[in-house]
């Protein structure tokens, strides 16, 4: 243990001699160690915040949605839930309470000004579900409750991101598909923009303002029994809504998805996204850590007289390897702790934009310890492994030699 | 004189051997990944924007404003109907205007059903015609549809596969949305995923089925002639703007050429694309630190030999350009084997991608300029690398150099 603390104190001095050229090889590896650490802390945050979401909404619900769209609910697909599948579910056992949505296209208007948005239709009859988890909750105001008839709820967008010229406030006016609604509430951010814009009325408004949707019904919101198995009350879901739907297994229309499978998929692709970028990120620490070799080969090179007067007083091989090869470690050591004090600011501040300028709370940071403890570990690790190479040379040189060297 | 000088530039960046070429891996691999990245990019964007670029440029398209993502007109707050139609019909210049519907079904075959897109065919002759011609439609079996065909579609490519566990053929019929259908014909297998998976039904057959009323997602304007196109888009904007009695600015529509309708999606993917090789191009920053690195310790190593140069005659601008054509051949060979690797990797990847997702044109164009520019840039990130060893080799005084 001592001898290690030896070959630290030994190596740290010798790269203290030759400072600036220390300096330019750290410099590889923090720039590198830099950008790495706010990719991972950036995706670490999204996934973090993306679960969360999930997490709000409860482990005990699924969601039916209609197959063949276009792209998300309500872009024009050739299947669409009706009254009588609102039934057909409610029917099942295990099934504690379910809320569905209705969305459409809507112009809408405010002091003269024309917008555009999505208006999502939600039954007041039935307790609302994205409501009682606190899925979606109200910053200002009251949320909608059964019986309000002509009142709306209001994504955050329209009072934090001035949708139209002025902020809109709960008891303004705004006009959509030419019948006026009045603000009921605005409604807490949820983090992302094309969310935070959407309007909320009851499915009764939703079907005097959209005629054309006639009975439409876009997606539904099953809540199963506290302790029940969800998985089980979905298969029993599936077959009583085939039955009434005549459909089986090769005709099925519509989908059921659990918040496990939807997590698992939306992990999927952010993990590929991260990999790849993590990828190319990689590429400048395998720079960098050349950039390593090739510094600790030139040290190697000079310091052949040096490595012929260890050994001929009596140092091993191993301590020649050891002496190199955490030198290389502490120039990726070094090099770590730069980039990791950089990467904190950086992803911090990056942070600091997505959610104060750009209202993208859902893009936060996440720095776990442990996150910087294996980024330290793993520069080191680069280093030592840069160095091996130079340091196997080191070990190579023969006393004899070294000393006539010159 | 200058080719002296790159002898001896030359001669002086063999003589560190294994050292300089670890310096050049440092530089070529920057360059590998950047030129790899951004060839890659040109790829992607082409086989992206070919998905939805299968219109000619003489033509305008026309959509009402769209509140979500997805293809154009499906979340429109407004349909275009029947009334907008004839407005643009009257237009002077204008020669035919198509009526555009892209939905999705469920089509049956064999018992199996599967949710699939499909469009319409007008059932006017010419508007027909400018449909074929516009979306390049090629069959590989059958016959296209024409104005009297009625209750027939034409299948894309995909469905010659076996996915419904019995071949589809031509004469065959298929259930869509519970209709029976008659399939005449199969398109070729073309780059653009939609095409492939498609249906193409005749215009009254697909609003049948669907029970689609007076009203269309695009319209497609064809104009007589092509340099009028930017002085009809104008006409149209002002006229529709009248029709619906909008101030300019409150426009609930939209006019562009196929070109104009890609910009959103080409912003989207060069903002992606400057990210990636923002980050590749770090490594390129960390090369041209490992050369500054090199060179200062060549100039440590060489003090002797630099003051023994100036001692004989050499000049400070002699030696600062001496080290900077050091540094500079540097940065010139590990970009050309960058640029070298870069395209093998490049190709290889887009070979890669066209077979993982086939029938995706997914190609790597041979950009000259481009790869000429890399290996220059090599060059100067290899040139500005070297300037700050540079001054300070010129600098030193003869004197203090022999004496250490």
């Amino acid at each position: 243990m001592d001898k290690i603390g030896q070959y630290f104190k030994i190596s740290l001095r010798n790269l203290k001699r030759k400072k600036l050229r220390s300096w330019l090889t750290m410099i590889g590896i923090f720039v590198s160690i830099a950008t790495i650490f706010v990719l991972i802390s950036l995706s670490l945050g999204l996934d973090a915040s993306i679960k969360e979401q999930f997490r709000k909404l409860g482990s005990d619900k699924f969601f039916i949605d209609p197959k063949g769209q276009l792209a998300g609910p309500g872009t024009g697909g050739a299947v669409t839930f009706t009254e009588r599948d609102i039934r057909t579910i409610e029917k099942v056992s295990g099934v504690k309470g379910l809320s569905y949505f209705v969305i459409g296209s809507a112009k809408i208007e405010k002091d003269n000004q024309v917008r555009y948005a999505n208006v999502v239709g939600i039954p007041l009859d039935r307790t609302n579900l994205w409501a009682e988890t606190g899925f979606i909750d109200a910053e200002f105001g009251k949320i909608l409750r059964k019986g309000d008839s002509g009142k709306i709820d209001i994504g955050s967008q329209y009072y934090h991101n001035d949708v139209f010229e002025d902020p809109v406030m709960v008891g303004d006016k705004i006009s959509i598909q030419g019948i006026n609604f009045k603000v009921k509430s605005n409604l807490k951010t949820l983090g992302n923009p094309p969310d935070d814009k959407i309007i909320y009325m009851s499915v009764k408004d939703f079907r005097e303002t959209f005629p054309d949707k006639g009975e439409d019904i876009d997606q539904i919101t099953v809540q199963v029994n506290e302790g029940a198995d969800i998985n089980r009350i979905v298969e029993k879901v599936k077959k009583k809504l085939d039955d009434a739907r005549d459909v089986d297994d090769d005709s099925r229309d519509y989908r059921i998805s659990t918040p496990e499978e939807l997590l698992a998929t939306i992990g999927n692709v952010l993990n590929i996204i991260a990999g790849f970028l993590l990828g190319v990120a990689g590429i400048s620490l395998l720079v960098g850590g050349i950039g390593i070799t090739n510094t600790m080969y030139t040290s190697v090179l000079e310091r052949r007289k040096e490595i012929g007067i260890l050994k001929s007083v009596g140092a091993k091989n191993s301590d020649v390897l050891a002496i190199f090869t955490i030198e290389a470690g502490l120039l990726g050591l070094v090099g770590g702790i730069i980039g990791v004090v950089i990467g904190i600011i950086f992803s911090k501040g990056l942070e600091f934009i997505a959610v104060n300028m750009l209202a993208a709370s859902i893009l936060q940071v996440s720095i776990p310890l442990y996150l910087i403890v294996g980024v330290l570990v793993f520069s080191f690790l680069v280093g030592c492994f840069s160095g091996l190479w130079p340091s196997w040379q080191a070990v190579k040189v023969s006393p004899v030699d070294a000393l006539r060297y010159e | 004189m200058n080719l002296r000088l790159i002898v001896l530039a030359s001669k002086n960046i063999r003589n560190r051997g294994i050292r300089s070429w670890l310096t050049m891996i440092g530089i070529f691999i920057g360059v590998a990944a950047v030129v790899a990245l951004i060839s890659m990019g040109q790829g992607l964007q082409a086989a992206v924007t070919g998905q939805f670029a299968a219109l000619d440029p003489d033509k305008l398209i026309v959509t009402n404003v769209d509140t979500g993502f997805g293809p154009p007109g499906s979340t429109a707050v407004k349909k275009l109907n029947e009334h907008d139609k004839e407005l643009i019909e009257s237009v002077n210049g204008v020669d035919v205007v198509v009526q555009r519907l892209i939905r999705t079904v469920s089509f049956e075959y064999n018992d199996k059903t599967d949710f699939k897109y499909v469009a319409n065919i007008p059932t006017e002759k010419e508007a027909i015609e400018v449909i074929y011609d516009a979306l390049n439609l090629e069959l590989e079996k059958g016959r296209l549809l024409d104005e009297n065909d009625r209750r027939k579609v034409i299948l894309g490519h995909n469905y010659l596969s076996d996915d419904f566990g019995k071949s589809i053929r031509v004469g065959k019929k298929v259930i869509i949305q519970g209709e029976e259908f008659e399939v005449i014909g199969f398109l070729k297998k073309t780059s653009t995923f939609i095409l492939n998976g498609i249906i193409i039904m005749p215009d009254e057959d697909l609003r049948e089925i669907l029970n689609i009323g007076d009203e269309f997602d695009i319209l497609v304007v064809q104009v007589k002639d092509r340099n009028e196109l930017p002085d009809i888009k104008d006409i149209l904007e002002k006229k529709i703007r009248k029709d619906r009695d909008l101030d300019e600015g409150e426009d609930d529509f939209s006019i562009q050429t196929p070109e104009q309708s890609i910009q959103t999606i080409n912003t989207i993917l060069d903002t992606i694309n400057l990210v990636i090789v923002g980050i590749a191009a770090i490594s390129l920053l960390v090369g041209g630190i490992g050369i500054t690195n090199t060179m200062y310790t060549s100039v440590l190593e060489r003090i002797k030999e630099i003051g023994i140069m100036k001692s004989v005659g050499a000049k400070n601008s002699d030696i600062l350009t001496l080290f900077l054509a050091e540094s500079a051949l540097l940065g010139l060979v590990g970009g050309i084997i960058g640029v070298i690797i870069g395209l093998a990797l490049a190709y290889a990847a887009a070979s890669g991608i066209s077979t993982a997702f086939g029938g995706l044109e997914f190609s790597i164009s041979l950009n000259v300029p481009f790869l000429i520019f890399a290996a220059l840039f090599s060059v100067f990130v290899g040139t500005i690398s070297g300037v700050f060893p540079a001054l300070q080799a010129s600098k030193l005084n003869p004197v203090d150099a022999l004496r250490s």
